[in-house]
């Protein structure tokens, strides 16, 4: 049985006059338990809607998203999500910012500080707990975020572009240990980028979807075992026939607009 | 200056300092020669002499200490009914859509434009006062809280929604903390306006208080007594708006670089 089910889902918008615009033309992906699936495509194709629709923080026009057996009714604890720009509190601490799933939970502080630890270790944040947000740099920023979605132990993760504000060198870092941890918990993930390589060098699955109104054009499986190296050939060369993927299908549908 | 560096030495410092003396000196000058009138202008040294006259013999010490209480309650309870009442908007949006086209007229109203009616209801002592101080603070802090809050990042919300925060959860930690800046403009708008509002309010009708000092000195003719009178209000006044920057900056400057 998949741990995230999207089942023929849709949506739909109203533009500013009242007409319909279609975001999501229709999606239909399983992804199994433990797996590590990337969605790319073009900009503004509805890659962050759909991330938003499985986290429940969307309703869907149409269609339905389970996580197991259960339906997605709305957000959930079980639902772990790590957003664009990291999203800390800024008058919070770090240690504050990762607890904060667990402080709206009411669990016991003991417990709290003994997680606490386990995670500050994990993310490589000892020493910044007492921090503010305002302090660190974006990448440390980025790995409380990381922290503070996983300390609540969720079912699923989805993360939503959650390095495009890193610089090159820091995103290198994080996904190796992005890569790090998911060899280590096996947690089913769901990762939304626009960059085709980090895409390929994370991933057990990639999903192409096309320009508005999204579908899944493409899905590749990267059969390379962990820790991969990125200028290993097989890499490359899925990423290359990504790239050129990507513009077919922009070629195809610019057409109408371009002339 | 808060900067480790030396201060430079600024021609443009010893031009304004220059500039005041001289000021002051003709000041001193044209009202001990008699060039313009007593009634008209005081002399800083007469402006000294009032002021240490007024302090030394108990005058203004009773009237002092009514305006800081008039300030401080009226003040106070604009801003807890302000914040309190903000929050509550924010956790009850449909109180909002009730209530927002009434305070929304009584703030229209130019609030000195209410004085008589406050003096005929409460009289011409503390409580009209405290009420008029209220008027004039409290909607400039009940906005700012509301706006604060509305201006809460949707990536805030986000957070909050995911970890399955519940409406209350959500207002106190999220909204209301990163609407503080915002609350705190208000605070400080209000403290400069609620000052304005305690002179007034004692100029025109009181038995008590540094505005009714000012007003009976005018009477008199005792212009160094109204020179000496405004220096000691507009202190007050600049320093009451620190006072609640300071406040401020307790609250937030761990997170924020005051």
């Amino acid at each position: 049985m998949p741990k995230i089910q999207i089942k023929n889902v849709n949506k739909t918008y109203e533009d500013p006059d009242g007409n319909p615009v279609d975001a999501i033309d229709i999606i239909n992906l399983d992804i199994e338990d433990g797996e590590f699936v990337s969605i790319v495509g073009p900009s503004g194709c509805g890659k962050s809607t759909l991330v938003e629709i499985v986290a429940g923080l969307q309703k869907q026009t149409k269609g339905e998203v389970f996580i197991g057996d259960n339906p997605v009714t709305g957000p959930s604890r079980e639902i772990g999500v790590v957003f664009q720009d990291a999203a800390l509190f800024p008058w919070k601490t770090v240690k504050k910012n990762i607890l904060y799933g667990m402080e709206i939970a009411r669990i016991p502080e003991s417990e709290q500080e003994e997680k606490l630890q386990q995670y500050l270790d994990l993310m490589n944040l000892k020493g910044f707990e007492n921090k503010y947000p305002s302090q660190l740099s974006g990448g440390m920023r980025q790995r409380a975020g990381i922290a503070r979605a996983l300390i609540m132990n969720p079912k699923v993760t989805l993360m939503d572009e959650p390095f495009s504000a890193v610089d090159h060198l820091t995103k290198c870092t994080l996904q190796e240990e992005l890569v790090r941890i998911h060899q280590k918990e096996k947690k089913t993930v769901l990762f939304v980028t626009h960059d085709i390589n980090e895409a390929v060098f994370l991933s057990d699955r990639v999903i192409l979807l096309s320009p508005r109104p999204s579908v899944i054009q493409k899905e590749y499986r990267i059969n390379a075992p962990h820790p991969r190296s990125r200028t290993d050939d097989y890499l490359v060369h899925v990423a290359s026939e990504i790239v050129a993927d990507i513009s077919r299908g922009a070629i195809t549908q610019d057409s109408d607009y371009i002339i | 200056m808060k900067s480790g560096k030396k201060k430079e030495f600024n021609y443009i410092n010893v031009l304004q300092i220059l500039t005041l003396a001289a000021l002051l000196l003709y000041m001193q000058i044209a009202v001990s020669k008699g060039i313009i009138s007593k009634v008209f202008l005081a002399s800083p040294s007469d402006i000294v002499k009032e002021g240490i006259k007024i302090i030394t013999d108990g005058t203004l010490l009773p009237h002092f200490l009514v305006s800081v209480e008039e300030i401080l309650v009226g003040y106070g309870i604009a801003a807890v009914a302000g914040i309190g009442v903000g929050i509550l908007w924010t956790l009850f949006p449909k109180l909002e859509e009730y209530l927002n086209v009434f305070c929304a007229a009584i703030m229209a109203i130019p609030k000195v434009a209410i004085l008589p009616l406050l003096v005929l209801w409460f009289g011409i002592g503390f409580v009209s006062k405290v009420v008029l101080i209220f008027l004039f603070s409290f909607f400039t802090i009940l906005y700012s809280t509301v706006t604060g809050a509305k201006e809460c990042k949707a990536s805030y919300h986000k957070v909050a929604m995911v970890f399955e925060a519940s409406r209350v959860q959500k207002v106190f930690t999220v909204v209301l903390p990163s609407a503080l800046p915002t609350i705190f403009t208000g605070l400080r708008l209000a403290a400069a306006t609620a000052f304005t509002g305690v002179v007034f309010s004692e100029m025109q009708s009181a038995k008590a208080g540094v505005g009714y000092l000012l007003s009976e000195a005018q009477g008199l003719l005792n212009t160094p007594r109204v020179f000496f009178l405004i220096i000691l209000i507009t202190i007050m006044s600049v320093l009451f708006v620190k006072f609640i920057s300071l406040i401020e900056y307790s609250v937030c400057h761990k997170w924020r670089k005051l």
